[in-house]
């Protein structure tokens, strides 16, 4: 849309300090100018927040013809009842004692918003009227960070939405030399049904395990089978169960960290020192390797399920380019020998065999394909 | 009375042509109140064309509406950032309600917008109703020059905005309750109307102190032509007066021309100084920002 153009420096900074420090990933959805006669001067933008595993988005209105104004914010349709200014809040300060020099101003703004937001949707599932969301309110309303959602429209059928944070383990001082700007977090979705009132026995919500995406190098949270959620169970009996089972599983995925590693130096006595290698989660290693005078690379693929699962193996050409001048590679290769239960340096000597081999059929492979060019 | 629902937002089709024009020409977003009245109209169905509805028109008293016609704005900023009435706020005429317009932008209220209402149902001489009109245009049409505006009353029992019609009043048989309940509403004193010579005479005699009043606010209008002396105009010595009657409107377009000419000159200085402020504020903005 019409981002060929630039906010004004004062808004600019506002924004950037939002993206860059807010503890969330916010992002600007579509940015535009509501300006006569500067059309190349943006001076509002929808931003998406994440909410409750979700995001909601919000216009923020600036004015380019007084940049040092405070904005005007415009909230989704759905929440025509959210009036964030009608009660004595810090949000009216915030706006009336605006100072545009200050580039923290707009972050600090949404932040307030955001937290009114959670006050109002909080408010909102609790006028549910439905028995079983009613007791379950009540039994984790302790629990810090719970954010609740009432869904609602024409075509959707009315649910709550919980998000539940699990775990205080703080999984980013258990890795050494973690790069992670924030804790990773992982939370469990509840969703419940309302406004049926002809159900018999009240269903299992549906259940679904969410983290932040960094997890992903060490933990793929998709692969963790949910314990059951028997009949007439509730959330407080649930989570407790729920958040040991997890905590072990994540305990086992940073020790299987420490089994990759031993598996990468394992590989350095045969294909001598890594060109490249993921120092703090070894998920990666690529080594140069040569067959005669055939030279290329291996790049080792470890997943986190290692060593359950064989490394995906890829090689490159460091002969031999395609059409585009890129670098030829192969397949990732999983299919050859392996065993778990192998020591790393057995493991280490069966794929420099496998590749001995291999190397020959991926040298044939390059250069009948540059024969085709 | 504090939170009578209204049926319907009527408004002149002048008066939204005006606002309409007063926000395509304005280089920013404009806030500004809403003047008129709140009348309770019977549909009649008395018409011209067909003889045989004149049979049915006692019947009509049932379904009266209550219409809040829209007659003049101005356009003022009077509340701050955060929808809290300014110190400025003008405490009368009280207004109808209020006006929002911005461009390229959703046609919802805003945060801002809600709380302005808000402040105005409940500030020390609470608007009833407090009328909210929302002029936008849309995010992304570039092509067609489009106006989109929404009416709203906000309620103070549900603090929230109830969406209403609006019907722009024009001439014709569906409009024909607006004349019944035309009340005029004019800084100009009504000439008291008197029949018959002698009445005028005794009249004269007389001399009230509050006909005073109303006659020499009646002489400040006509400047420098007593009304009196329109008297003179019937009788036998009319045809003299026609002459310095006609000599008067002469001066008094002559007048209006060299204000017509006045107010075109300022407009244009002051169209001017706005273009130097914008774009002053503009590069304002820019250096502050490259600080």
């Amino acid at each position: 849309m019409a981002s060929d153009g630039v906010p004004p420096p004062l808004i600019a900074a506002q924004l950037n300090y939002l993206l860059n420090h807010f503890p969330l990933s916010v992002k600007v959805d579509q940015m535009w100018s509501g300006s006569k006669y500067y059309p190349g001067v943006l001076d509002r933008f929808t931003i998406a927040i994440p909410y409750c595993l979700d995001v909601v988005k919000w216009d923020v209105i600036y004015n380019v013809e007084s940049p040092m104004s405070a904005p005007d914010v415009i909230f989704g349709p759905d929440d025509e009842n959210f009036h964030p200014l009608s009660a004595k809040s810090k949000t009216d300060s915030l706006l009336d004692d605006w100072n545009s020099r200050d580039p923290t101003r707009l972050m600090a703004l949404i932040q307030e918003l955001r937290d009114r937001y959670v006050e109002y949707q909080k408010k909102r599932v609790a006028e549910v009227d439905d028995d079983r969301l009613k007791f379950e309110i009540s039994t984790i309303v302790f629990r810090e960070g719970i954010e609740m959602y009432m869904s609602s429209g024409a075509e959707k059928p009315e649910e709550v939405r919980f998000a539940v944070p699990l775990t205080d383990m703080n999984i980013d001082k258990m890795v050494p030399g973690c790069p992670w700007r924030h804790p990773p977090k992982i939370y469990l979705q509840v969703m419940y049904p309302v406004g049926r009132k002809y159900g018999s026995a009240p269903s299992a919500p549906r259940l679904k395990l969410v983290s932040t995406s960094e997890l992903k190098a060490i933990f793929s949270i998709e692969d963790v089978k949910l314990p059951p959620w028997s009949d007439g169970m509730c959330m407080a009996e649930y989570l407790p169960h729920l958040e040991e089972f997890l905590e072990k599983q994540i305990l086992e995925a940073v020790s299987l960290i420490d089994v990759r590693r031993r598996f990468i130096e394992a590989l350095a006595p045969l294909f001598g020192r890594p060109l490249e290698a993921d120092p703090v989660f070894c998920r990666k290693a690529t080594f140069l390797a040569g067959s005669g005078v055939f030279t290329f690379l291996v790049h080792f693929m470890i997943p986190t399920q290692f060593p359950k699962l064989p490394p995906a193996l890829m090689l490159q050409s460091s002969q031999h380019l395609n059409s585009q001048g890129v670098p030829l590679k192969s397949l990732p290769l999983t299919d050859y020998p392996w065993s778990p239960r192998w020591d790393v340096s057995l493991m280490a000597e069966r794929i420099f065999e496998f590749l001995a081999d291999e190397a020959l059929n991926f040298k044939r492979y390059c250069n009948e394909s540059q024969l085709q060019h | 009375m504090a939170d009578t629902p209204i049926d319907k937002i009527a408004i002149s089709g002048p008066t939204l042509a005006s606002l309409i024009q007063r926000f395509s020409s304005s280089s920013g977003p404009l806030d500004g109140l809403l003047f008129g009245h709140v009348s309770l109209l019977s549909p009649s169905t008395l018409s011209d064309d067909d003889p045989s509805s004149s049979t049915t028109t006692t019947t009509t008293s049932t379904s009266q509406t209550r219409i809040a016609t829209v007659t003049s704005f101005i356009s003022l900023p009077f509340s701050s950032p955060s929808g809290h009435l300014l110190p400025s706020f003008p405490s009368s005429p009280s207004p109808l309600g209020w006006f929002s317009a911005r461009r390229r932008s959703p046609l919802r209220p805003s945060m801002r917008e809600f709380s302005v209402s808000q402040s105005l149902s409940s500030s020390s001489t609470p608007l009833s109703p407090c009328l909210f009109l929302l002029l936008a245009s849309p995010i992304h049409d570039h092509a067609i020059h489009t106006h989109e505006y929404r009416a709203y009353q906000f309620s103070v029992s549900s603090e929230s905005f109830g969406s209403k019609s609006i019907d722009i009043v024009n001439i014709g048989p569906g409009f024909r309750g607006h004349y019944g309940a035309f009340s005029p509403n004019s800084p100009f004193p009504a000439l008291p109307c008197v029949v018959g010579g002698s009445v005028m005479i005794e009249d004269e005699k007389e001399g009230e102190e509050e006909e005073l009043v109303e006659r020499r606010q009646l002489d400040l209008c006509a400047e420098g032509f007593e009304v009196r002396r329109l008297r003179r105009l019937m009788g036998s010595g009319a045809a003299n007066y026609t002459a310095e009657l006609e000599d008067l409107y002469g001066k008094m377009l002559a007048k209006v021309e060299s204000l017509a000419r006045q107010v075109e000159l300022s407009s244009a200085k002051v169209f001017e100084q706005e273009n130097l402020n914008r774009k002053l504020r503009h590069k304002a903005a820019r250096l502050a920002g490259s600080e």
